[in-house]
């Protein structure tokens, strides 16, 4: 499903200058603002399918932005920004980003996190009885290989279907261990990796490579 | 003190501990004798010489052979230190030398007569001190005395032979020995031998057979030997026994409380506890209560207490009795050891007698030694009593003639008994206020009086009737008790004054050392006050890596190198040294060790060349504390400044890192998207798109470009490698070459003055300032705004200003905009820049000896307009 109106939050005009084109020429429509309180109403008033979002903009921080834009609406953001420390990014997932683009960045790759967003916002609602993720089909109750279930504890299982839902999209640490182990258990990151570790082995080596670990920020099952 | 626990049998931590520490010091040997003569030195020898066959290291540091053939004899091949030669009041002492004897270093050196005392300006007082230096040193120390030269045991010794010798060790030397041989000989062969000439010249030893020699002397001062032999053997088996875990019976806590008065009695009831305490193993405390008439004898006592080992109170109480039993009854004393009455003068034995027989009566609970006084006292203590002050009886004098004189005008008029009441009134009146001595005199001047002139029969001193007995008797009583009370309260309302005044003085000290803020403030306080509060010069200093002068009062105080050497060793062992103490007594000074938690920071120099009393000695201690303390606290704040300005630097460097980050970023973003998107999809793209992309890529590289050159430029200016040249330069043409270089601005022309239309700079420096200006004062301005470039004359200088109709600059940030990435907003959201422009141009400025200012909001623009901005760079004129 390749349509949609992409709205492209950045106070550099170099960046409009290129994507503008470029998303045009993906078959997309681009819509541009400058500043926050611009993106907002833009947002608001014209429902684009997906938002580009620069964290620094001249009136307004990205992360107040995506913030006042979460209270009323639930479109796919993607960060794109030039400030590459992790606890930018890690803030920006917790706020509600759905991915993190770091600049500068491939097109390619900008187009292929693009697709994914776009993909999970129209398979939203309903969620799937089943899921296939590199062979191994996931359901609510277990995962199997070729009908053959798959040795995993609880835990192991719902961490595995956390991710499958949220396919190609990163979670952070704190998402993460909030959905399995509850608010007070925000920081035991080591913990989780123990966890992850535990279920790419049950996995196998090849299915194993579709967790990738995002260093410092959180993990993400990819889509290809 | 070991209490014999079920698991006694565990050998005793502080026993095993004590046998440790000794470890790493030399070993200390001591050859004691009873009297001299007994042959100390020539058995140290001739022991010395053993070890030496047996190939030890032994060098003889300093030997004194009194002129006796067989001792000089017993030197024999032994390696001998020579001595330094000393002047000392116009002959030459010839000295051990210490210093030689450490570089020398040998496994054992023999260090003769302990007990002497070194020539003035050595670096200790005493012998003793060399050897306890030679041993922490590490070097195994061979050394003689003999008994009557112990502290404790002097005044015993005096006794017995009527012979007092100066030269005294503290009994804890003894305890440092690590091996007592005592070299006994009976005194028949000792006398044998001083009659053959062994010991002393001819004539000398006739008269020392007489005296000091005696038979019986000597028998007594043997037994003392042999007494403190067996003593120290028995603690040694006691020290066995204990780090052996060898169960008791343990001596009961014992603890000893020596009171100490301003009498000759003093340092004897020192000796005589510290003897106690020792016999006992108990410790030692010497009591003090505070009184106007403290004297030298008292600090004597006191110092000789720590001295002995011993812990000094010292209270402030009107009833010493009281004062005394609540201390004991407080602390667990034992034994309580007190001088017998006085004998300085009729009432102060009156009144010491008073105090031990009320000691007697109320210290039931406790052992009483009462200590007899030295036999030469009372003389010594007559010719220290203070000079009378003759202004009170002068007074009285007068009062009473006019008393006398007005009386006998009224004798009609007024009754005798009316005369005797007023001559009463007067006594009592002059007992008060300048008490016992002058009330007594008036007492007994106005009784002659009374009689002479007012009791019948008149002009005749008769007393004819009882009455007048009674009358004298009164007057006598007024006089006294009025007196007697009077200077207590006197007495006591000057020590609490004085007292309050120490204290208020250490209160503002403190005060004022609070509000210091720097570890220079704290000095600078420390020393003005401490000089003001004792009267003296002071010097302090502090241990950085050496020990350097810091603060004195007054300002041009200086250290001598023998001052700064007991400085040195003031710090380095804690200890006070210099005038008044047993370390460099010799040197106008004294030294406190400034102590913060446990450790010595540096010195306190109080300038003196007498001992100091007592009260001045505590408050100096006072303030010494109270000045490291505030060093302490000087030193934390610094740190704690230091911790801000690192955490400053590191959120300064994470704000450039972030900053280069974004700089190099965004264009990089622009370039690698324009070229993707041509790569990706430049057939679907028109023409008029695909020549946008190429010239925003060109645009990023251009951006990127002068951001290096920027960044490099820095780089240049901060690592110095700038080579900035002077020449006469026309302003005009240089802002010309620089306008052409920054379109995109609406300029009103140059205004340049006519007294300052050149300038000495260098032509690239000054033209990449203001490129850098304009720069940025296009970036900060609406699109047409204009900007004006001016100069005008500043004394030697010409000012050229940049002027801009921008947005401004807060006023808190207008000396920040020429800081390294500062930017206007925050980090990452501004119009294309690099943060670094303004820095630059300050810091070509600065390169050329110029001078650069940020002013804003302009005053010249039209108040509801944008602020502006004004940069002003100043430059020498040319």
């Amino acid at each position: 499903m390749i349509s949609g109106r992409i709205l492209v939050v950045d106070d550099e005009p170099q960046i409009h200058r290129f994507l503008t084109p470029a998303l045009t020429a993906a078959g997309y429509s681009p819509l541009r603002a400058e500043r926050g309180e611009e993106a907002l109403r833009i947002a608001a008033s014209q429902a684009p399918d997906l938002i580009l979002l620069d964290l620094g903009l001249p009136d307004m921080d990205g992360h107040e932005v995506l913030r006042r834009l979460r209270e009323f609406s639930t479109i796919p953001v993607i960060i794109l920004s030039a400030r590459d420390r992790e606890a930018e990014k890690i803030a920006a997932l917790d706020n509600g980003a759905d991915d993190y683009v770091e600049k500068p960045f491939a097109l390619g790759e900008l187009m292929a996190r693009i697709r994914t967003a776009l993909r999970r916002q129209g398979a939203n609602d309903p969620p799937a009885a089943s899921l296939e993720v590199g062979g191994v089909n996931i359901t609510p109750q277990n995962a199997s290989r070729n009908g053959e279930a798959l040795p995993l504890t609880k835990r192991e299982h719902a961490l595995l279907l956390l991710l499958a839902r949220n396919r190609g999209r990163v979670l952070t640490h704190r998402q993460i261990l909030t959905a399995l182990w509850g608010p007070a258990h925000t920081e035991d990151v080591a913990y989780l990796r123990v966890y992850i570790g535990q279920l790419r082995r049950h996995l196998g080596e090849e299915t194993a490579k579709l967790i990738v670990t995002e260093p410092g920020v959180g993990y993400r099952l990819t889509d290809d | 003190m070991a209490k014999p626990t079920p698991d006694a049998t565990r050998p005793d931590p502080d026993a095993l501990l004590a046998g440790l520490a000794q470890g790493g010091r030399g070993h200390l040997k001591i050859f004691l004798g009873a009297a001299p003569g007994v042959g100390k030195t020539w058995e140290m020898l001739t022991a010395a010489h053993a070890k030496r066959q047996r190939g030890l290291d032994v060098v003889a540091g300093i030997i004194e052979t009194h002129g006796r053939a067989g001792t000089q004899d017993a030197v024999g091949e032994l390696e001998t230190l020579p001595r330094i030669p000393v002047p000392y009041r116009g002959q030459t002492l010839e000295e051990f030398d210490l210093d030689a004897a450490l570089k020398r270093r040998p496994a054992l050196l023999l260090v003769d007569e302990l007990a002497h005392t070194n020539a003035p300006g050595q670096r200790h007082a005493k012998r003793w001190q060399d050897v306890q230096e030679l041993l922490e040193a590490g070097i195994d120390v061979w050394t003689t005395i003999n008994v009557q030269h112990l502290e404790s045991l002097n005044d015993q010794v005096a006794r017995i032979t009527g012979v007092r010798v100066a030269e005294t060790v503290p009994d804890t030397v003894l305890d440092m020995a690590d091996e007592i041989e005592l070299i006994d000989l009976p005194p028949a062969e000792l006398r044998a031998r001083l009659k053959e000439g062994h010991i002393y010249r001819a004539d000398v030893a006739t008269r020392a057979l007489d005296g000091f020699f005696r038979e019986g002397n000597l028998g007594a001062l043997r037994e003392i030997a042999l007494r403190r032999t067996a003593q120290r053997i028995d603690k040694d088996v006691t020290r066995y026994m204990r780090s052996s875990a060898i169960p008791g019976p343990w001596p009961v806590a014992e603890k000893i409380l020596a009171l100490i008065g301003p009498d000759d009695a003093a340092a004897n009831v020192v000796r005589h506890a510290a003897r106690l305490a020792e016999a006992l193993r108990a410790p030692l405390t010497s009591f003090h209560i505070e009184r106007t008439d403290d004297n030298a004898k008292v600090q004597a006592a006191l110092d000789l207490t720590i001295q002995l080992s011993g812990t000094v109170i010292t209270q402030s109480a009107p009833d010493m009795v009281r004062a005394v039993l609540d201390y004991a009854a407080a602390h667990n004393i034992t034994h309580i050891v007190v001088g017998r009455a006085p004998t300085g003068g009729k009432f102060g034995r009156w009144f010491g007698r008073r105090f031990s027989e009320a000691l007697t009566r109320q210290a039931l609970a406790y052992t009483l030694h009462f200590v007899p006084l030295p036999a030469a006292a009372p003389a010594r203590s007559r010719a220290v009593a203070p000079p009378r002050d003759w202004a009170p009886y002068l007074l009285a004098s007068t009062l009473l003639g006019l008393i006398t004189v007005t009386g006998t005008f009224l004798r009609g008029v007024l009754p005798q008994e009316a005369m005797a009441l007023i001559f009463t009134g007067l006594i009592a009146a002059m007992a008060s206020r300048a008490g016992r001595s002058p009330g007594l005199f008036t007492a007994i001047t106005g009784f002659l009086l009374w009689n002479f002139f007012f009791l019948p029969p008149y002009y005749t001193l008769s007393v004819a009737d009882p009455r007048d007995l009674v009358a004298l008797l009164v007057f006598l009583m007024v006089g006294l008790l009025t007196g007697t009370l009077a200077g207590r309260v006197r007495q006591e309302a000057a020590t609490a004054a004085a007292r309050v005044e120490a204290l208020r003085r250490i209160s503002l000290f403190g005060q004022r050392l609070s509000r210091a803020a720097t570890l220079s403030d704290v000095l600078a306080a420390a020393a003005e006050e401490t000089c003001n509060i004792s009267g003296a010069g002071i010097l302090l200093l502090l241990h950085n890596s050496t020990l350097t002068p810091e603060a004195a009062r007054p300002e041009s105080t200086m250290l001598d190198d023998a001052a700064m050497a007991a400085a040195e060793w003031c710090l380095a062992h804690d200890t006070e040294t210099g005038t008044g103490t047993g370390t460099l007594p010799s040197v106008p000074w004294r030294f406190f060790p400034l102590r913060s938690q446990g450790i010595v920071t540096g010195v306190l120099g109080a300038a003196t060349t007498t001992a100091m009393p007592a009260p001045v000695l505590q408050t100096l201690i006072t303030l010494a504390d109270q000045t490291a303390l505030a060093l302490e606290r000087a030193r934390l704040t610094m740190q704690t400044a230091r911790a801000v300005a690192h955490e400053d630097s590191q959120k300064l460097r994470n704000a450039l890192l972030s900053s280069l980050s974004h700089d190099l970023r965004t264009p990089l973003t622009g370039i690698r998207g324009a070229a993707e998107t041509l790569a990706a999809s430049g057939d679907a793209l028109d023409a008029a798109t695909r020549a946008d992309l190429l010239a925003s890529i060109t645009q990023d590289t251009t951006r990127m470009g002068k951001f290096l050159a920027n960044i490099t430029d820095m780089a240049r200016v901060e690592s110095g490698a700038i080579e900035v040249k002077r020449e006469r330069l026309s302003l005009a043409s240089v802002a010309e070459a620089a306008i052409a270089r920054v379109p995109g601005a609406l300029y009103t022309g140059l205004n340049l003055a006519p007294d300052a239309t050149h300038v000495r700079a260098d032509p690239a420096l000054l033209e990449q300032i203001l490129v850098n200006l304009l720069d940025n004062a296009v970036k900060y301005s609406p699109p047409g705004s204009r900007i004006a470039i001016s100069s005008r004359r500043a004394g030697g200088d010409a000012a050229i200003s940049i002027a801009d109709e921008g947005v401004g600059i807060p006023g808190a940030d207008l000396t920040a905009v020429f800081d390294s990435f500062f930017r206007a907003r925050s980090v990452d959201r501004v119009t294309p820049g690099t943060g670094l422009g303004l820095a630059i141009a300050k810091a070509f400025t600065e390169a050329m000896d110029g001078r650069i200012t940020a002013l804003s909001p302009r005053l010249d623009l039209p108040a509801d307009g944008l602020p502006g901005t004004i940069i002003t760079v100043e430059l020498p004129a040319a």
